[in-house]
């Protein structure tokens, strides 16, 4: 454009008048060109002081050799199977952790359940690899061994001690994109953050956390022994996981998980299971999946969905429904089946009927400040309203240490199954990457109960001093009145300080 | 500075274009437009067959490096869409080895083997570290941008050699498009990409990219490095050293948040 107006020419005038007027004509077109000229020299003088921002060390690095080894139209390389590389991530972790209990409590815990815990440094060896042989067949393998120190268990004692086996399985690949699978598997569905109504197989799969955010909590339980086949569609999957009973089913640890070697398969294969899913593709950017599930207890069946709006926003939910006791109910007759309540405790109402429990939340992003936050709606049918709690309450008034055993045991039962224990709660998470300074996140999650407005809560802060070391900082706390969900519960307060070195 | 927005620059970038003679000569005309140049560094980007290719990301800070990742991205043009499908592998650091990232149209998905755990994300969701999914998604210009043609600049390159440019504008024209505005300087005669400056949906100028390391690859001359200095905080910069090129065969079932945990990064 600017070439277009140098070649362009006033139009010439004999007259002196006129001379006059083509020179004022000619500078005043001049004029404009020259700073056209002018700014297109700064512009792009001012274009090429970028370059000072480049560092002097790039560039200096030696050349490489010349990479293209194929051409266009040359065979390409068959899909990456025959010579995949192991994958895996190696850490150590070391967890020191202060919790300061709360007392007195609105219900009583029994003497036999009562945390004594308020100090504890674990130092944790994690360990999950994958190898691959000939293409078609895998093993994986992930593993957690923790070393306790505790202000109340003896130095060097069995209880020092614990191993999680969390996954070992074979993969066969008989053909391109079919899959067999058989051993212990870690299997999850689900798109909320909070709570997954359709992770079936999330029940008594938790290890003790340093953390309650759910998104650190799902990195550390247990798998599932199973067998799994897949086979991947153009547009979608679908998979069967059929789960035996491998050994009865064993009582709910009162105070985090035994100390042992013990792969736990009481816990994860107490019941048989059966799991049928399917994924698929739609238009729109939405991928619903479609679950059925089946347990020694009766069906269940599901389905999640999300979909991306804009640039920043994702919405998602899920839900699952079929016929299930009471949270009570289940919780009584669990207790029965592994002898942690005796036959004196009745249920009061063993009926079951068909419950729904949802979760659908969005997550929103702030592009420029690297801000994440989500917020959930969770809603579990078979959990806690408010006349519940207000029996709850009510029965441990009465000071029987029975009825106290039954009534945190029903609590303790939800948490091992991982099923909130009130009806409806709203779950929010803020997370900050790089904030004030680069390569430090700070994140922040409350679960709000609706009916009382107590509320868990966890500010975490987070630093990679470098590729390999991460050090961070949690404090949580658990608020609400005395005679609220959060509020009656023993762990007030807890702060963590944890450092992670990769390998 | 957004590490993986380099990685965009590598996908979308390292392919970025450079045109043979032949084709610069046919394309030389007067008639070329500004979308013409864009749409022909789309048929550089896809060298018409799925590729992938490893970017090595390492950030300066104060001009020294302090961090070094790298991610493996296969690459496929939806032959639907026109845009790319993409899966990234992160390999390292240690602590993000085996995550991935599936960019396919508007469904973004994260895939954590730790959690063993897919979860939607939205293009403007950062990934880990510096990674930033919405810079990766688009690489297809023509398709979300709408050019012009400011004028004729003559311009240094990152090895401070003049360059004749092109000094093209290109304005978002739908939703996926990753940045609201990018200014680019083409190289006239072999269309080599020089300078790219990348802005936010409030006109500030988020990144500046400089390409470099022209070498022949998958049959084009491509650049392997790109610098990007983080316009809002200029003592971080970031290079991409795309290497590892190859011709692979990607099935579209590859493409789905379920194949995330099946694949398999090969030697």
């Amino acid at each position: 454009m600017r070439d277009a107006q140098k070649e362009k020419k006033p139009p010439r005038h004999k007259d002196t008048k006129g001379r006059h007027l083509r020179a004022v004509r000619a500078v005043l077109f001049l004029v404009p060109w020259c700073l056209a000229v002018s700014i297109s020299s700064l512009a792009c003088a001012d274009e090429n002081s970028d370059l000072n921002l480049i560092p002097g060390a790039v560039g200096q690095e030696p050349a490489k050799p010349a990479p293209d080894q194929t051409q266009p139209g040359a065979p390409a390389a068959p899909a990456p199977t025959a010579t995949a590389a192991p994958t895996g991530k190696t850490y150590i972790e070391d967890a020191f952790t202060v919790e300061s209990l709360r007392s007195p409590l609105a219900v009583p815990l029994p003497p036999s359940t009562a945390p004594a815990l308020e100090i504890q440094n674990r130092s944790s060896l994690d360990f999950t690899h994958k190898w691959s042989f000939d293409g078609t067949l895998d093993f994986s393998f992930s593993d957690r061994a923790n070393l306790y120190e505790e202000n109340d268990i003896a130095i060097p004692s069995h209880q020092d001690f614990r191993n999680d086996f969390r996954e070992g399985f074979v993969t066969w690949e008989p053909e391109a994109q079919t899959y067999l699978e058989a051993g212990r598997i870690n299997v999850r569905h689900g798109t909320a953050l909070g709570y997954n109504p359709t992770d079936f197989f999330k029940t008594r799969t938790l290890v003790d956390q340093s953390s309650e955010d759910p998104s650190v909590i799902r990195e550390d339980r247990l798998g599932v022994a199973m067998v799994q086949g897949q086979r991947i569609f153009e547009n979608g999957s679908a998979t069967l996981a059929v789960a035996p009973r491998l050994a009865s089913p064993t009582a709910i640890p009162t105070s985090g998980p035994p100390p042992s070697v013990d792969p736990g398969f009481g816990r994860t294969n107490g019941t048989n299971r059966v799991l049928l899913s399917g994924s698929t593709e739609l238009a729109d950017g939405v991928s619903p999946e479609f679950l059925a599930y089946h347990d020694d207890d009766g069906s269940r069946f599901g389905a999640s969905v999300s979909r991306t709006i804009g640039q920043a926003i994702v919405a998602y939910g899920e839900w699952a429904g079929g016929e299930q006791g009471s949270l009570t109910s289940r919780a009584i007759q669990f207790g029965h089946q592994t002898d942690a309540l005796p036959a004196i405790v009745v249920d009061p109402d063993p009926r079951k009927s068909f419950t729904n429990d949802a979760a659908v939340g969005a997550s929103w992003t702030d592009g420029a400040d690297e801000i994440t936050l989500n917020a959930e709606y969770h809603y579990h049918q078979s959990g806690f309203g408010a006349a519940d709690w207000r029996n709850w309450f009510a029965a441990g008034r009465a000071g029987k240490p029975l009825v106290d055993s039954l009534l945190w045991y029903t609590r303790a039962y939800a948490q091992d199954q991982q099923e909130p224990m009130s009806r409806q709660e709203i779950f929010l998470r803020a997370d900050w990457q790089d904030a004030f300074i680069d390569k430090l996140e700070i994140s922040a999650i409350a679960f709000v109960n609706l009916y009382d407005g107590s509320t868990l809560t966890q500010l975490s802060v987070s630093y990679n001093l470098s590729d390999d070391w991460t050090v961070s900082a949690l404090g949580g706390a658990s608020v609400g009145a005395s005679r609220s969900e959060r509020g009656s519960v023993p762990e007030q307060a807890n702060a963590i300080a944890q450092l992670v070195r990769y390998f | 500075m957004n590490k993986l927005a380099t990685a965009t620059l590598a996908l979308g970038l390292a392919l970025a274009p450079s045109l043979t003679a032949p084709i610069a000569a046919a394309w030389a005309a007067d008639t070329l437009t500004a979308q013409d140049m864009i749409a022909a560094t789309d048929k550089i980007r896809n060298p018409g067959q799925p590729f992938r290719l490893t970017s090595t990301l390492i950030e300066y800070v104060d001009g020294k490096p302090r961090d070094r990742s790298v991610v493996v991205v296969y690459a496929k043009e939806d032959t639907a869409s026109g845009q790319f499908n993409n899966l990234v592998n992160f390999t390292e650091p240690a602590r993000d080895q085996g995550k991935m990232v599936l960019f396919h149209g508007t469904k973004l998905w994260f895939y954590d083997p730790a959690s063993k755990a897919s979860v939607p994300i939205s293009p403007q969701q950062r990934l880990i570290g510096q990674a930033s999914d919405g810079d990766v998604l688009t690489v297809n210009w023509s398709r979300d941008y709408k050019a012009s043609l400011l004028g004729d600049d003559k311009l240094q390159d990152a090895d401070r050699k003049d360059r004749d440019c092109w000094h093209l504008d290109m304005v978002a024209s739908n939703d996926e498009a990753v940045y609201s505005r990018i200014e680019l300087w083409v190289e006239k005669g072999t269309y080599n990409p020089i300078k790219g400056k990348f802005y936010s949906d409030s006109g500030r100028v988020l990144k500046i990219a400089y390409y470099r390391k022209y070498e022949q690859i998958l049959g084009g001359l491509r650049p392997t490095q790109n610098i990007i200095i983080d316009a809002v905080d200029s003592k971080l910069v970031t290079t991409v050293d795309t290497s590892d090129f190859r011709f692979v065969d990607i099935p579209d079932s590859w493409f789905q948040r379920d194949f995330l945990p099946r694949l398999k990064i090969e030697q």
